[in-house]
């Protein structure tokens, strides 16, 4: 799919909340892990549902997990 | 990877090698200028083995990973299977117009008939193979 112009914090976030996996993140916004995976690498983007349960999870603004960049990596 | 990656290969082998292999038969039927009666046993065979095989190894799957065959599709997984379809649907309309067509040559409707299921197998290789692609793409 390509990479997308929405970047994110979401391995430094993980590993922020002691070391949370991927598999664990995965479990509890209701995703596999290879979407998380593919999250975080740019190469999905995640549905506003998703996005914010993934922000509800590190208890952080949406803001501070993805960012919108104008210009496509 | 996924469980519902895994079940696309599963599905995209399965159709490969059974249908592949009737196929096969199919062609060197044709070819020869032979009678396909002799085919319909192997068909019914094949046909039986490949369901048979397809619930088993799903089955052997979910009971290796029943969290996750319980879970069902999520959403990227949704949009994948979405895709691979639109993929997948230009290939059987090109194919069953194909069959029809055949209409105007001189085929007989056994040969007829396997041109309809030969677009069906080929479109159904195609959406699972499309899946497959999405998967690698995205890992």
């Amino acid at each position: 799919m390509g990479t997308l112009p929405i970047t994110n914090q979401i391995r430094r976030l993980r590993f922020d909340q002691d070391e949370m996996t991927q598999q664990e993140l995965a479990d509890r916004i209701g995703v596999t892990r290879q979407t998380v995976n593919a999250i975080e690498l740019g190469k999905y983007s995640p549905s506003l549902e998703v996005a914010f349960r993934i922000a509800a999870v590190f208890q952080v603004p949406l803001e501070r997990v993805f960012q919108f960049s104008e210009t496509p990596k | 990877m996924s469980f519902t990656e895994k079940s696309a290969w599963i599905s995209f082998v399965l159709i490969l090698i059974f249908f592949g292999t009737y196929f096969a038969r199919v062609a060197g039927v044709i070819f020869a200028g032979a009678s396909g009666r002799g085919l319909t046993s192997l068909f019914f065979v094949l046909v039986g083995g490949f369901v048979v095989l397809e619930a088993v190894l799903h089955a052997v799957l979910a009971i290796r990973s029943p969290r996750e065959a319980q879970a069902g599709r999520d959403e990227r997984e949704r949009l994948i299977a979405m895709r691979a379809t639109r993929v997948a649907f230009p290939v059987l309309l090109v194919g069953a117009f194909a069959s029809v067509g055949t209409l105007h040559l001189s085929v007989d409707r056994w040969e007829m008939a396997h041109a309809t299921l030969l677009a069906i197998v080929v479109a159904e290789l195609v959406r699972f193979g499309a899946q497959i692609v999405y998967f690698r793409r995205d890992a």
